[in-house]
């Protein structure tokens, strides 16, 4: 079954195509990773699907239903969540309330005034615990080292509890052992049944994790299919190193 | 008798007054990032509200500031619902929000002077009941103790519900990262509305209360607008600590400015902080 899938898919920012007709089908509890040189529109790829930019034309079909336009606040509704290549948190809250504010119960008048219940605040230190922050649950955000900030950003994604994660380049910049730590948390949502998009640009990690491979070239797709045999050929490997 | 005991009287009342505009137009700055110029006149809808109530109509003066403070609330969620929020989803620039909200004054401000004539009006009954209190060597009369109170709680309940509720924390991620915060399911529209409910009550009562202790016209939003707003640039805009401490500063800053001059001054004094502010920290006390 496709956890997610796309048709047709188009976006161009004036003349540049950076989506370009791109179909696509992501099967459910698997790791897919999408790569592709610098500009071949993955970051935009994943910004369509979550509603940070308007799609042009094409459809995206998440877990059977089709969405020709997303509106950013459904987008955990549809059961996605994702991360930002540029790390984007909520820098005035501390660690803890980065994480906590996303597990509001949704559409409920009765929650305006409360505060967070025991079950929120045990998911909070769950999370926390898992990416590694806990002890650092009270410092702001903006205190954060880079690698910290990563993983904060991983967390929160966890917090949401969704189906489909659309991470971009999680692995970027980090030293091994918050690395380490961000491997677990990738591999621990696949083994939960969970759908992993993965931007990535090392090809060892891909390896590692990716069940199957997706190379986008210009907007286009360049090649798909299982990681080893995508990675063995020779049209993939010239896209990356030709450019 | 010395003068420096009625001098930090004054400073504490304007500053509280000034506070009081600020902490609503911040909290909307906070979530919208926008300058929401119709937040003065708001405080005359407060105003207005209770001297039609409680004057015209002879209701109960708590209760006409009950239903002036609601509807100064229901007139910035609606100034929200059907003029800022269609332009919002038009991804109008904040320019446009600006002159938007500048229309919005005026045409609120014109409506008011049609309904209740330009001419000054008081709130208070008769000027001779107020309760005066002597503190040290200073008068202060029993509104504005009332003042002072209010600014005090409504500080201390502001910082609560932004710190301590689900509510305050959307808020506060959304005033981080609107975009972020829609992605992880927060209604940023929603709590936008709520946001302009509650800064536009708060400048409602100011409104109120400024009328019991001067008076009020039509005209008297500008004035409060501006001071608010002075408050919130010296404190570091969108910052409720910050706008506080600015209108504290404003407020010393003028009174002390006309100690030994004319209290015409007091306007010029006041521009003059904000255009130090603007050349030297120009992000405000708080802000970085
Ligand atoms: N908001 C935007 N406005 C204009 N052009 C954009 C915008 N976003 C992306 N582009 C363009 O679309 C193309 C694809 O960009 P995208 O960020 O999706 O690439 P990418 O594959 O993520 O690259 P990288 O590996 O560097 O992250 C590029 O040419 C980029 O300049
Ligand atoms: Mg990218």
């Amino acid at each position: 079954m496709n956890a997610l899938e796309i048709k047709k898919l188009v976006k161009h920012f004036d003349g540049v195509y950076a989506v370009d007709n791109l179909s696509l089908a992501i099967e459910k509890g698997k790791i897919a990773a999408v790569i592709g040189p610098n500009g071949s529109g993955k970051t935009t790829l994943i910004n369509l699907i979550s509603g940070i930019v308007p799609i042009d034309s094409g459809v995206v079909i998440i877990n059977g239903v089709g969405a020709r336009a997303i509106k950013p606040y459904n987008v955990p509704a549809y059961g996605i969540t994702r991360t930002f290549q540029e790390v984007r948190l909520f820098n005035q809250m501390t660690v803890i309330d980065n994480i906590l504010v996303v597990l509001t119960e949704r559409n409920v008048f009765g929650a305006l005034f409360e505060k967070h219940s025991a079950h929120h605040l045990k998911r909070v230190e769950e999370v926390l615990i898992k990416v590694g922050l806990w002890e650092k649950r009270s410092a702001l955000a903006q205190s954060l080292s880079y690698g910290q900030r990563k993983l904060l950003e991983i967390g929160r994604a966890l917090a949401m509890d969704s189906e489909v994660f659309l991470l971009d380049e999680p692995f970027a910049g980090l030293f091994p052992e918050m690395l380490k730590i961000m491997v677990a948390a990738v591999k621990d949502l696949r083994a939960s049944g969970k759908t992993v998009v993965l931007i990535e640009h090392n090809m060892d990690l891909i390896r590692e994790l990716a069940d199957h491979v997706v190379v986008l070239d210009s907007g286009k797709l360049l090649a798909e299919g299982k990681s080893e045999e995508v990675l063995s050929r020779p049209e993939v490997m010239e896209a990356y190193l030709g450019e | 008798m010395d003068i420096l005991p009625q001098l930090i009287v004054n400073i504490i009342i304007a500053g509280a007054i000034y506070a009081l505009v600020a902490l609503g137009f911040n909290l909307i700055y906070g979530a919208t990032k926008f300058f929401n110029l119709a937040h003065g006149v708001i405080a005359a809808v407060g105003g207005y509200a209770v001297f039609y109530f409680a004057k015209t109509l002879g209701w109960n003066v708590y209760l006409a500031v009950i239903i002036g403070v609601l509807l100064a609330g229901i007139a910035g969620y609606g100034l929200d619902k059907f003029v800022y929020l269609p332009l919002r989803k038009r991804k109008a620039s904040n320019m446009v929000l600006l002159v938007a909200s500048l229309g919005a004054f005026t045409a609120i401000q014109a409506v008011i002077a049609i309904l209740f004539t330009s001419q000054f009006k008081t709130l208070s009954y008769s000027v001779g009941t107020q309760r005066i209190f002597e503190i040290f060597d200073g008068v202060i009369t029993q509104t504005q103790l009332i003042i002072l109170m209010s600014v005090a709680l409504i500080t201390a309940g502001l910082i609560l519900l932004l710190y301590k509720t689900r509510f305050g924390k959307a808020v506060r991620a959304m005033s981080d990262d609107e975009e972020v915060a829609k992605i992880v399911g927060i209604n940023t529209n929603r709590i936008i509305g709520r946001i302009f409910f509650i800064g536009s009550a708060i400048a409602g009562l100011a409104g109120i209360l400024v009328g019991f202790d001067t008076g009020i016209e039509p005209t008297m939003g500008l004035g409060l607008l501006l001071k608010g707003v002075i408050a919130s640039i010296i404190g570091g805009v969108g910052n409720i600590y910050g706008g506080v401490m600015g209108a504290f500063l404003l407020g010393f800053v003028e009174n002390f400015g006309i100690w030994k001059i004319s209290g015409e001054w007091k306007d010029a004094i006041a521009f003059a902080l904000l255009i130090v502010f603007l050349l030297f920290r120009p992000k405000g006390i708080m802000n970085k």
